[in-house]
């Protein structure tokens, strides 16, 4: 019986032709890459997104509906540079999806073109912590990555539907166009942040303050990914004291019963920052993502 | 078997064209995207044709467009938009060398080890079974080598060498990547999908020692072997895999002349050298918000047993050797652990496993029912710990071969890292039966109870693990 019906469906599988007027479907690791790609891709694209914009990305949970979403995937997305090692290889994997697969047409490492920062330039091992050894992947959310970002996405887009590429080609200029003035009218908040004094919880503001010319003091993780110890603490309170750090920045997806902790005795003041789409409900896009760091931002200054 | 996996492995290239490996030869046409459009009703034709020129080197060639289409290409300067071109990249060295790491689990301390159901990764300190031992012991060192082989398989080999004895493949198979229709297929020696902890190496599991139904029904080193699987998932809209597997198991070892006790029955291992192994399985998974999750399997298998080896002063006895055994299990996860750790380090894991196993009537032994399963619980506590607790019973409902032996186990892992890990673990496990056959007269299990205190570090080297939910 179960042979019989798994027969059927095979044969509907194959004798299906694919709609000329379906959109793409395109799953990206974390919502922000999502987000771009909608800006691309406009009504020729459906995006979903494996991790959530109030999840750490680097432990999203392996869960096998995941790969449920993989398995009709044309387009996977996702940020590279080892942010998703511990979780996503598995899901593409379990998708049975082809298309996905590492070195297919339908497998996007968005980091291929970006800038990396953090490359280490000596040999790495994990007495560094669970330190990424291509460089730092939390790249997207300064402007000039994002237009990179964007500009892969519709140039493999446009490879995978051929038919739409004159729309990704407009579409991605109408962005492009859209960040520039986004850029023009964050300028002059941006300009007030040169040179401002920060400390971060995890190592993953590198690209923001390369953006805003903030100063990085110091790291509530004495190493990545490697939980706080009272001593290092210290030395980090100490700092932020001689240093007067105004802003401890923290993902709103960590705990942050320490960081409060840290800030109040440093005499700084803790900010839990969104870092992708989605981290709340009116976090759609990208420009609004990058619009809400700069006002709470700007708003502590 | 093999011209089906031969004639799968190639299908992709000629039925999945349209958003395979073909798209990238056509992509001269997509560098001029007006054209893209006039080319669309002739695509049909147009394919047909190729794969007809192309015929058999279809597949290589696809492997080849393949290469060159993929990351290296330089983005087509119409397809950068007004973005200024990126700076020259410094990247790692690149290398072809598999994913390689190492884990080694050392492990310490007190035992009394059972006299039944050993598993192979049990740590086994210098002790004889049944006497008491404190020590220590390398209880497995494992070596993984794992690497995307080419455009259509995906291999892994793991190698293990349990208590410092003699190197064990514990898996090595290649896994297909681009099969149609939703299939997927593993070859090679592998761990049965039978179950959710007959799939883990021992550095997943939540305790030092494997279950009692591992070892009572599956084998020492659970059910593992050269063989081939067949995986589909269902196209529902909830996550649904069939698979079936065939293995050619080995048959165990027989007890020495002279030995006190008859090992457990083996479900798999006997009869010809022409009879296989078959398992099937289901698994479903069932999300519930972000934080909960329900993973249910059912399992099923049959093989033939090699019987029950009772030693004599000068040799062995095989009673009921060659019957068909027939396996059936169902295991439920439940897990809750919140999408991130803005409120807490807490979750909770829950896992419970059933095995019933029937042997068939054989002349002079007849037939009967053996039953058992545990129940776990982990909880995490902290950030870095984990509390855990297990139940074991063998011989529920019914027992007819296996006799009765209960189990309590306690762990409290301490993860300093991803990459390192301490355990401490406690269990004590009681023989209310021993092994029985009727009409047979078998040697009780003296002494029937045994205790273990372990402390275990487990450290991984090398490539990061991604492990299976």
């Amino acid at each position: 019986m179960a042979m019989r019906r798994f027969v059927l469906l095979a044969a509907l599988a194959l004798c299906a032709p694919r709609p000329a007027a379906a959109a793409l479907r395109v799953v990206s690791s974390i919502p922000t890459l999502g987000s771009l790609a909608k800006e691309v891709g406009g009504d020729r694209v459906e995006v979903e997104s494996l991790g959530k914009g109030y999840q750490d990305p680097h432990f999203v949970e392996p869960k096998p509906s995941l790969m449920l979403v993989l398995n009709k995937a044309d387009l996977l997305l996702h940020v590279g540079l080892e942010l998703e090692i511990g979780w996503l290889p598995p899901l593409v994997l379990g998708s049975r999806n082809p298309k996905i697969q590492t070195g297919e047409l339908g497998n996007l490492d968005c980091s291929r073109a970006i800038p990396v920062l953090d490359v280490p330039t000596t040999k790495v091992d994990r007495s560094m912590g669970d330190i990424h050894p291509q460089g730092n992947p939390h790249y997207w959310l300064p402007p000039s990555n994002a237009r990179i970002i964007a500009g892969e996405i519709a140039q493999r887009l446009s490879q995978i539907d051929p038919a739409g590429a004159a729309t990704y080609q407009k579409n991605l200029a109408a962005f492009n166009v859209k960040v520039d003035a986004a850029e023009k009218k964050w300028q002059p908040t941006v300009k007030k942040f040169r040179g401002l004094k920060i400390v971060t919880y995890h190592k993953s503001w590198t690209y923001l303050s390369q953006w805003l010319g903030l100063q990085e003091i110091g790291y509530l993780e004495p190493k990545p990914g490697i939980p706080p110890d009272p001593d290092h603490l210290f030395r980090l309170i100490q700092a932020i004291r001689a240093e007067h750090v105004q802003l401890l920045l923290a993902e709103d997806f960590y705990n942050l019963n320490t960081a409060r902790l840290v800030a109040q005795k440093g005499g700084a003041k803790l900010l839990d920052l969104p870092t992708d789409v989605g981290a709340k409900p009116e976090i759609k896009d990208w420009f609004i993502l990058v619009e809400t760091i700069l006002k709470q931002l700007s708003s502590n200054v | 078997m093999l011209i089906l996996l031969l004639a799968l492995i190639a299908a992709p290239a000629e039925a999945g064209a349209p958003d395979g490996g073909v798209l990238p030869s056509s992509q001269a046409n997509a560098k001029k995207p007006g054209e893209a459009a006039d080319a669309g009703e002739d695509e049909e034709a147009l394919r047909r044709e190729l794969e007809k020129a192309l015929g058999k080197d279809a597949a290589a060639a696809a492997a080849a467009g393949q290469g060159q289409s993929a990351p290296p290409s330089p983005a087509p300067p119409s397809a950068t938009g007004g973005a200024a071109p990126p700076p020259p990249l410094l990247r790692g060295a690149q290398s072809f060398n598999p994913d390689i790491s190492a884990i080694l689990d050392a492990t310490g301390g007190y035992q009394r080890r059972p006299l039944q159901f050993p598993n192979g990764d049990d740590p086994i300190l210098r002790g004889e079974e049944g006497k008491k031992a404190v020590g220590f012991t390398a209880q497995e060192v494992e070596v993984a080598f794992s690497a995307i082989v080419d455009p259509y398989f995906r291999g892994d080999v793991f190698l293990t060498i349990p208590n410092q004895e003699g190197l064990e493949v514990e898996e090595a198979f290649a896994t297909t990547t681009s099969l149609p229709w939703n299939l997927q297929i593993k070859g090679g020696s592998f761990r049965s999908a039978f179950g959710r902890q007959n799939g883990q190496h021992l550095h997943v599991q939540d305790f030092t020692r494997r279950p009692l139904i591992n070892s009572a029904f599956l084998g020492s080193d659970g059910l593992r072997g050269p063989g081939v699987q067949v995986s589909w998932l269902s196209p529902l809209p909830f996550y649904l895999t069939f698979s079936a597997e065939a293995f050619s198991i080995g048959a165990p070892g027989q007890p020495e002349a002279g030995a006190t006790l008859a090992p457990p029955v083996a479900s798999f291992g006997g009869g010809e050298p022409t009879d296989l192994t078959y398992t099937a399985e289901a698994k479903a998974f069932f999300p519930f918000g972000d934080a909960w999750s329900v993973y249910f399997g059912l399992n099923g298998a049959t093989g033939v047993s090699p019987g029950l080896f009772q030693p004599t002063e000068t040799g062995v006895n095989v009673l009921g050797a060659n019957r068909r055994s027939y396996l059936a299990g169902a295991d439920l996860y439940v897990k809750w652990k919140p999408p991130n750790v803005a409120t807490g380090y807490n979750s909770l894991a829950w896992q419970t496993e059933a095995i019933w196993r029937h042997l068939e009537d054989a002349a002079g032994v007849p037939g009967g029912w053996d039953g058992g399963l545990y129940s776990q619980v982990v909880l995490q506590v902290a950030r870095r710990w984990f509390l855990g607790l297990r139940g074991d019973v063998l011989g529920i409902p019914t027992s007819s071969s296996l006799g009765q032996t209960v189990r309590g186990s306690a762990s409290v892992t301490f993860q300093l890292s991803e990459f390192a890990r301490v355990r401490g673990y406690v269990e004590a496990e009681h023989v209310a039966s021993g092994p029985s056959v009727p009409g047979v007269t078998l040697a009780p299990v003296v002494p029937g109870d045994a205790a273990a205190a372990f402390l275990q570090l487990e450290i991984s080297m090398g490539a990061h693990g991604a492990h299976a939910f």
